[in-house]
């Protein structure tokens, strides 16, 4: 999505376990959700 | 903006006030993420940078990772915090930025914002500042921004392409989006799409 609205030199981050150990851990390993830094440029 | 929603996004923006009108009153209950120091440090902000600030300036952090860890800001720069909660992303910026920098913290929610204001001001953050507003209508001018930050806020969105179209206006030519969000590995079932609790909870 971040390309088709023109951004450009999309990065993505390695994976943090955001939900670990929290409530929300269950059903974030259910659909294998993580968090991760995004970088992204307006040309 | 997009055609077909999965969920209704006044209602959805109403659920979201709820959870995080909590975070700001209570930050210290249990919620389905992590807050405060300990969720910062945990998703790797260095410690100096966590140490940095006073309690109410970290309590309610509900970010869900580094929007800083691809990038540092620099010196003057200004930016835009999209969905800003109680300031901690902001103050960060602001420390990082200087008072040659500005940052404009946007956020929906009414406890949130009065808290980020009131901790401003006790900070002496005079290059930090709060406006109401949504991530899909955000009140900053055409190009202003260098640098759009934000964190865990796009995936609380209805419509995620009127969001990133929004930041790309605020952003000037050249400017950079740096932020943090979650992603999922496997598919989401369209019946959870569709149940706003589950976006929330």
């Amino acid at each position: 999505m971040l390309e088709d609205v023109g951004f450009v030199g999309v990065e993505i981050g390695p994976p943090v376990d955001t939900f670990g150990g929290a409530e929300g851990e269950e059903k974030a390993r259910q659909f294998e959700v993580y968090g991760h830094a995004f970088l992204a440029r307006k040309p | 903006m997009s055609d077909v929603l999965p969920v209704d996004p006044v209602a959805l923006r109403e659920e979201v006030k709820a959870k995080y009108r909590a975070v700001a009153e209570e930050p210290d209950a249990t919620f389905h993420f992590h807050t405060g120091r300990r969720n910062a440090l945990g998703l790797g902000y260095p410690p100096d940078v966590v140490d940095a600030f006073p309690d109410v300036a970290v309590e309610s952090f509900a970010g869900v990772g580094n929007p800083f860890e691809l990038r540092e800001l620099r010196p003057g720069e200004r930016v835009a915090d999209v969905g800003s909660g109680a300031g901690f992303d902001s103050f960060v910026a602001g420390r990082a930025v200087g008072p040659t920098g500005h940052v404009v913290g946007v956020d929906m929610t009414e406890e949130m914002l009065d808290k980020s204001r009131a901790t401003a001001a006790s900070l002496g953050y005079d290059h930090v500042e709060f406006r109401e507003g949504l991530a899909e209508s955000l009140p900053v001018e055409d190009g202003w921004a260098d640098v759009v930050i934000s964190n865990g806020v796009i995936n609380l969105c209805a419509d995620k392409r009127l969001a990133f179209d929004e930041i790309w206006r605020v952003l000037r030519s050249g400017g950079v989006l740096q932020f943090a969000d979650i992603a999922n590995g496997q598919p989401i079932p369209e019946g959870a799409l569709k149940d706003i609790d589950l976006w929330t909870g």
